[in-house]
């Protein structure tokens, strides 16, 4: 019997514990999803000697439920602070917003173009100090305009225009070679590591901005107010030096492999074009010392292509034609790449590449000598490209429609 | 009652005389009316059969005596000795006939259901064995029933489930021991075992703990269950039962030992380890690959049972960074408007969907289906529409339940259900770090637990590479050796 009272107090009092556990440090840090305000995208512009942080916060009541309960209004809010600091910022944000912002789910992340050309290492600081934020969100800087502008657009395709701008970096990066997808991580490790300078892809808002406030916007079929991908920025360090059109961002993602699939053309033997797409791509850059122990840079690339669409009479069926498509791609890439590397290598002057950190790999003592003044240097280097193409496929026919038709 | 005035009455040797032993019997019993005595004149003697009626069958006894008794030459007289003697020797057709001149041992036949034969002048008593209780036919086990595999399920009728064990392996090494247990009931019980197969530690051990076991009443194997198990405070059952003859004789087979009970169904299987609990009958009437698979299912489903609720709650009390975007966008949406915590929710939930099962187990089979309705239709459909709890929590709490009538065990489902709800508390007040924290003070205690001295974890923990062959897979019985008895 002794044992068993023992047992028993023995029990309650951890039992006792257990409830004084629960009910002492209590629930501290719980916070219940109606309470949260998720934001979705975030955009710091940079006001006089301010930070002006705009959130794209996820209007839960419009979201999720079936489509007659939905009141019909805009699924996201846009709130706006200013602060000294991006957290001073936020930290005002709930003046106008009813809930806490919550960064864990920011999905993208925008840079107003006067902020990035002026530096933003300040704001990096903030992005990668903050426990909350992941480092997946997809970085872009806004071009010609603030990131706020790019927050008040309503999209059609995606309730949550952050959503639609984060599928449409996702699918562009994949499919079209001319925009690129960068995270804080990316970002921070091209910035600080001496031999490379890191790029961000640009946004831009196509039409009138007013109107694209409104989620009339989504009801239109033509809608009035586009989010449109425009290039990348190439930064110098923490600053925006400059922008590159459709051309040299397609070039500078060749060089740095970051070409999943995309298209082109080039002139038919007997006139016409013969369209093809690139299915796999892969570029290693190949350093060699020159005179004055000057490092030489060779972009190796090897592409596997399909034809898409043949606007010629080529005869698809005499494997010299295929031999002679291989070549024409091989010399315009080659052509082009070269062109506009040496666009951006002069114009910019900056290594985003990493041609630095090539040579640093393959020749560290010269590197030692160089690092310091690499920019410099790099204007002064030859870079050359070498493709090798194959044609894999011409696809479902073989012959070109308009040869057929000649024939008969 | 007054015992000095009875004191005639507490004599323990038999009377001769038929008033007083008739009297003294009426004492003790009282003067119910199930028990009859029935005078037959034997020649020149008095017989007087007592048995209680609806528990013997004396028919067959009155008949076998009356038709010696014409068969037998009719020479004369004979003394009291002599007819009891011939009785005992010609007159019976029974198999089980004892002598006895004591009341006690005499009344408790009687109440077990035999019949007694006393001849007036003679003060010893032929008991004979003619208990013929009303019993259930052998029927479809209810609680435990498979696709494929015997239909056959235990009755209440000890003699008949030993029978039934014993058809199933007829092995001469069966062993059964019987004794009774309750003051008040005198219940039979028996343990079934192999001898040289079970383990002899574990026989004594069960022989010490029912000798020490203190029962007024024994009217269920779980009295005996909560009598002779290791730990009195675990949510965890170390005893198993089933009510199915082919789950105890392979039980015995593997040496372990069986606790028959009259009076119920259900017989207790000791030692019991945890792994057990996720081993059906069936698993070995079909298709060993399949079989595995399915007690796979039935782990991952333990875990689904104890865990749903309290990692929904912490995922989203605490942990929102972990759960993907668009899952979190669809989440948020549905818990708009939800006036509780999730926790509260979960529990509003998790209780509504107890007390409904608990109703549909009272309640009639026509019933409980309307039961069934109004729980998952009015309790779900309206609860979500009117906005009380979102629509992820009832997902939740259905998965949940579905997950834990998934496992074989309902003992340890029972354990599971107790568990969730603490889980779900710790989970709502520490979130993940709590759910880890409870996790690895269950695995604790399991290894801590034993069952008849055996190790509940057992062949998982410590980790025995030889005996895996049939805890989390069941491989082909080519492969399986029996390893029962390395413990």
């Amino acid at each position: 019997m002794l044992r068993t009272k023992q047992k028993v107090s023995h029990i309650s009092f951890l039992l006792l514990l257990a409830i004084l556990l629960a009910i002492l440090p209590g629930c501290w840090s719980k916070k219940e999803l109606n309470e949260l305000a998720i934001v979705m995208a975030m955009g710091i512009d940079y006001d006089e000697s301010d930070y002006e942080v705009s959130i794209q916060v996820m209007k839960s009541s419009e979201i999720g439920k079936s489509e007659g309960r939905a009141a019909g209004g805009a699924p996201v809010i846009t709130y706006k602070t200013v602060g000294k600091t991006i957290p001073e910022a936020l930290q005002r944000m709930l003046s106008v917003a009813p809930r806490v912002p919550y960064l864990s789910h920011v999905r993208v992340l925008i840079f107003g173009e006067s902020l990035a050309r002026s530096g933003v290492s300040d704001a990096l600081d903030f992005l990668s100090r903050n426990q909350q934020l992941r480092t997946d969100f997809f970085m872009l800087v806004s071009k010609g305009g603030k990131a706020a502008e790019i927050l008040d657009v309503v999209t059609s395709f995606e309730n949550i225009p952050a959503n639609s701008l984060y599928s449409s970096i996702l699918l562009s990066e994949k499919k079209w070679a001319v925009t690129s997808r960068v995270t804080l991580q990316q970002f921070i490790t091209q910035m600080e590591r001496q031999g490379s300078n890191p790029v961000l892809p640009g946004v831009q808002v196509v039409g009138n901005k007013e109107k694209g406030e409104s989620p009339d916007n989504k009801k239109r079929v033509v809608p009035i107010t586009l989010l449109k991908h425009v290039g990348l920025a190439v930064f110098n360090r923490d600053r925006l030096v400059g922008w590159l059109g459709e051309p040299l961002s397609k070039s500078t993602n060749y060089a740095l492999n970051e070409v999943n699939t995309t298209s082109g053309y080039i002139e038919g033997p007997e006139g016409g074009i013969v369209g093809f797409e690139v299915r796999r791509t892969k570029s290693d850059i190949k350093v060699k010392l020159g005179e004055d122990n000057i490092p030489e840079f060779t972009v190796k690339m090897t592409m596997e292509t399909d034809l898409n669409s043949v606007q010629s009479t080529v005869d698809l069926q005499k494997s010299d034609t295929v031999e002679w498509i291989n070549r024409k791609i091989e010399q315009k890439v080659d052509n082009y790449v070269t062109r506009d590397l040496r666009i951006i290598q002069e114009k910019y002057g900056t290594d985003v590449f990493g041609f630095g950190e090539a040579l640093h790999r393959k020749y560290p003592k010269l590197w030692k000598k160089l690092r310091n003044h690499w920019d410099e240097q790099f204007k002064q280097c030859k870079i050359t490209v070498k493709s090798k193409v194959a044609v894999r496929r011409i696809g479902s026919i073989v012959q070109p429609v308009k040869r057929e038709m000649k024939e008969q | 009652m007054n015992q000095v005035e009875h004191s005639g009455w507490e004599h323990e040797h038999i009377h001769s005389e038929r008033t007083q032993f008739v009297e003294v019997l009426k004492h003790r019993l009282g003067d119910s009316p199930d028990i009859i005595y029935r005078d037959i004149a034997y020649r020149n003697n008095t017989v007087l059969i007592v048995y209680v009626e609806g528990m013997s069958d004396p028919k067959s006894l009155i008949d076998g005596m009356l038709e010696n008794l014409d068969a037998a030459d009719s020479s004369g007289e004979e003394s009291p000795e002599q007819a009891y003697e011939r009785l005992k020797k010609q007159g019976i057709t029974m198999g089980r006939v004892r002598d006895t001149d004591h009341y006690t041992e005499l009344i408790s036949a009687l109440l077990a259901g035999g019949s007694i034969i006393f001849v007036e002048g003679h003060s010893i008593c032929l008991l004979v064995g003619t208990e013929s209780l009303k019993q259930r036919g052998v029927e479809e086990a209810s609680s435990q029933s498979v696709v494929r595999g015997p239909r056959e399920g235990f009755t209440e009728s000890l003699r008949n489930n030993t029978a039934l064990v014993r058809r199933r392996i007829q092995s001469p090494m069966v062993r059964i021991e019987q004794r009774r247990l309750g003051e008040q009931t005198r219940t039979n019980i028996a343990i079934m075992y192999m001898e040289g197969m079970a383990d002899k530690d574990v026989l004594n051990e069960l022989r010490t703990r029912l000798d020490q076991a203190q029962l007024s009443s024994v009217l269920e194997s779980s009295y005996i269950e909560e009598m002779i198990q290791d730990r009195r405070y675990s949510p965890f059952p170390t005893i198993f039962n089933s009510e199915r003859p082919d789950v105890i004789a392979s039980a015995i087979l593997e040496g372990r030992v069986a606790i028959l009970m009259e009076g119920t169904p259900f017989v207790l299987i000791v030692p019991s380890l945890f792994v057990q609990a996720f081993q059906s009958s069936e698993d070995y009437y079909q298709r060993a690959d399949f079989a595995s698979l399915v007690r796979l299912l039935r782990y991952f489903c333990f875990v689904l049972a104890l865990l749903t609720p309290s990692f929904y709650i912490a995922i989203t009390t605490f942990h929102q960074e972990m759960i993907p975007t668009n899952l979190l966008i669809s989440l948020i949406g549905q818990r708009e408007g939800v006036p509780f915590p999730a926790f509260v929710e979960a529990l509003i939930m998790e209780i509504t969907f107890e007390i409904l099962r608990e109703a549909g187990i009272r309640l009639p089979k026509s019933i409980g289906q309307s039961v069934s309705i109004v729980g998952t239709l009015v309790i779900g459909q309206a609860a979500v529409d009117a906005g009380l709890v979102s629509a992820a929590m009832v997902i939740v709490v259905a998965i949940t339940a579905i997950a834990n009538f998934a496992l074989p065990a309902f003992n340890l489902g029972i354990s599971v259900r107790m568990l969730r709800f603490l889980l779900m508390a710790i989970a709502a007040s520490f979130g993940l770090y709590g759910i880890m924290i409870s996790l690895i003070t269950i695995a604790l205690h399991l290894c801590s637990l034993q069952s008849l001295g055996v190790p509940y974890m057992s062949s998982l923990a410590p980790l025995k590479r030889n005996s895996q062959k049939d805890t989390l897979l069941r491989l082909s019985q080519r492969m399986v050796k029996k390893h029962f008895r390395e413990n």
